[in-house]
């Protein structure tokens, strides 16, 4: 089986679209858990602040945006399988956004 | 774990508590039909400079390949080496045998532990 | 008992490396051109360095932390990098200033050209960072730095009058002058609130191994150490102010700075200057020397420590020793050190935010600080800090092209 290489922190700030083509939101964060001894990848952390959104390209901005909590920042918890990664460029959701979780703020 | 707060740009120590870099890259493999894993950690000035733009990341391939200290450049620790401990990734190897302390090595033998009183 | 020896060790060792060429400069050159009018910015200077030595201070006893390694794992590598490439740079030139004053100061000493000390003085600064240890370098120097404690016996004993000093810490619109006077005041804060300060700090809790114990003891001296250093600056202004503004002597040349001393101390005066300035100078310039290798090393996860024999830390050690002979280049190209000093405190002015924004997001962060974050006074504090800051950005370059000297 070919297997693909991503690079996290390539990953981290880019946008993720949704099957209509709208943005959702960046991604922020994965979510992993151990089993045997292996690192699995369980969700992606997918961000979005609205109208501050150029700020959020950066981590920092995301940060700053944190500190505001919900109102300002919301997002999805998206499942591993529900990420086209064909193109690392352009992450496509292969499912509807009403599918995807919310985001827990901390 | 989440990977970017516990692991990504986390200060690396080897086993015998040594510095040994930053993590500067997290890898995951993927298999269609199954779940991702991280598979390695990547350590290096390459990768830092695949980071900040990809043209860097070619020029610093590049130099790395004609003055390169480090066989290899960035350098990978598979993820079964690693242990993500609160304010450290601890990882099972010894710093100064591996690619991550190449340049620390080559400056301390040959210009910095030449000075007197080093 | 052993921490109340800390406390008063720790204000000694802020005070005496709080002086440094930027704030005797822009201090005197307030005086001289404004009286009394920009105490001000003297004052709101050491307030905000209260509060971010404070927080630093805070951030690395909880969380182990130093602000670079916290900047660099909350922000990513490309943020550190603007602030690597940023901050270094602008710390090259401020140590630049540093060597410069060590220099001038053995000018007036001896009549040999300021350029000539330069590589020797960097060898000096080089060679006890390279055998000496962290508590060898900030108690050695900050002790002798006690002489800077001239300054303030001088301006008291001048007896000034004090309603006047006292309306000075207000801000007020100047009757002449106006790009000038905001120009020095921005000059003024970026010589008070000078990130290497508390990014050494910072360096400094882990390498003295704070933990949580030391919150009281780092509160207390954070700001008896830099109210006390506060009071120098302003004791600086002051002499300048009964001097040398009533002679019309504007601050243009290194030499005319001794002569806040002579007429108080007589020929003593002089050589009181010159130790003042060689003993701060070099203490600065060692500790800026550190920060630039402390930002470094522990931005990429290198090995460093001042306590570790320098071929442990080979990386470090370079870093250190590349940034002294920098310093010490500039010097020798003959720039005006003056000119030189000015232009680099307005440039830390300028690229402050840089530096500042991330506490706003560190000290409120449980990951760092646990239960120890910001209340809302402190965010507050910040957050007014953050404004300062972005506006003197904004204002800096502009004001460098219309008021500077």
């Amino acid at each position: 089986m070919v297997k693909q290489e991503l690079h996290l922190e390539l990953l981290l700030g880019k946008q993720v679209f949704a099957l209509n083509g709208k943005a959702i939101g960046r991604i922020e964060e994965v979510r992993t858990e151990l089993r045997k001894g292996e690192c699995f990848v369980v969700a992606f952390l997918v961000g979005t602040y609205a109208v501050l959104e150029r700020l959020s390209s950066w981590r920092l901005g995301r940060a700053i945006l944190g500190l505001f909590g919900s109102t300002i920042k919301t997002g999805y918890n998206v499942q591993w399988d529900k990420i086209d990664f064909a193109d690392p460029e352009r992450l496509k959701l292969i499912c509807k956004v009403d599918e995807l979780l919310p985001l827990e703020l901390e | 774990m989440d990977l970017v707060r516990d692991c990504l740009d986390k200060q690396l120590v080897d086993r015998n508590g040594h510095n040994m870099g930053r993590v500067d890259g997290v890898v995951l493999q993927l298999e269609k039909g199954k779940q991702p894993i991280v598979a390695f950690v990547e350590v290096g000035p390459v990768c830092q400079a695949e980071r900040l733009h990809r043209s860097l990341g070619r020029v610093a391939k590049a130099i790395s390949r004609r003055v390169g200290v480090a066989q290899q450049d960035p350098f990978r620790i598979p993820w079964s080496k690693l242990v993500a401990a609160g304010i450290e990734v601890i990882a099972d190897v010894d710093a100064e045998e591996t690619p991550a302390l190449a340049w620390e090595l080559w400056l301390r033998k040959k210009i910095i532990g030449r000075i007197p009183g080093a | 008992m052993k921490k109340i020896f800390e406390i008063a060790l720790g204000i000694v060792t802020s005070v005496g490396g709080f002086l440094e060429i930027g704030s005797i400069t822009t201090a005197a050159q307030a005086g001289a051109g404004f009286g009394y009018q920009l105490l001000w910015a003297i004052l709101l200077g050491g307030l905000c360095v209260i509060f971010l030595v404070e927080q630093a201070g805070r951030l690395s006893a909880v969380s182990g932390h130093t602000i670079p390694g916290a900047i660099r794992e909350r922000f990513g590598l490309n943020y550190f990098a603007v602030l690597f490439v940023v901050l270094g740079l602008v710390t090259l030139l401020v140590l630049g200033a540093e060597i410069g004053g060590v220099c001038i100061a053995m000018e007036l000493a001896t009549g040999i050209g300021f350029q000539w000390w330069a590589l020797p003085i960097a060898f000096l600064i080089w060679l006890i960072i390279w055998k000496g240890t962290f508590g060898i370098i900030e108690k050695g120097v900050s002790f002798l730095g006690l002489v800077t404690l001239c300054f303030v016996v001088g301006a008291f004993l001048f007896n000034p009058p004090w309603t006047n000093v006292a309306a000075g810490a207000l801000p007020a619109l100047p009757a002449h002058d106006k790009a000038h006077y905001w120009f020095v005041a921005v000059s003024i804060l970026g010589a008070s609130i000078s990130p290497y300060l508390f990014f050494f700090y910072s360096a400094g809790a882990i390498e003295d191994k704070w933990d949580e114990s030391y919150i009281g003891v780092n509160r207390v001296i954070a700001a008896g150490g830099m109210s006390f250093g506060t009071l120098i600056s302003v004791s600086v202004l002051i002499l300048a102010a009964v001097i040398l503004l009533p002679r019309g002597i504007q601050v243009e040349h290194y030499s005319q700075l001794p002569m806040l001393l002579v007429p108080v101390f007589g020929r003593s005066g002089f050589w009181l200057f010159v130790a003042s300035l060689t003993i701060a100078c070099l203490g600065a310039a060692m500790e800026i020397t550190l920060e630039i290798a402390y930002l470094t090393a522990q931005g990429f996860g290198w090995n460093w420590s001042e306590n570790q024999r320098p071929k442990e830390e080979a990386r470090f050690s370079l870093v250190y020793t590349i940034a002294i002979l920098v310093g010490a280049l500039i010097v020798v190209t003959g720039i005006d050190p003056l000119q030189l000093t000015i232009l680099s405190m307005v440039l830390t002015a300028a690229t402050l935010p840089i530096s500042i924004v991330p506490f706003l997001v560190l000290m409120n962060d449980k990951y760092y600080v646990e239960e120890h974050g910001n209340g809302w006074f402190s965010n507050t504090v910040l957050c007014l800090i953050i404004a300062v800051a972005l506006l003197v950005t904004l204002v800096a370059i502009p004001l460098q092209i219309f008021g500077g000297s």
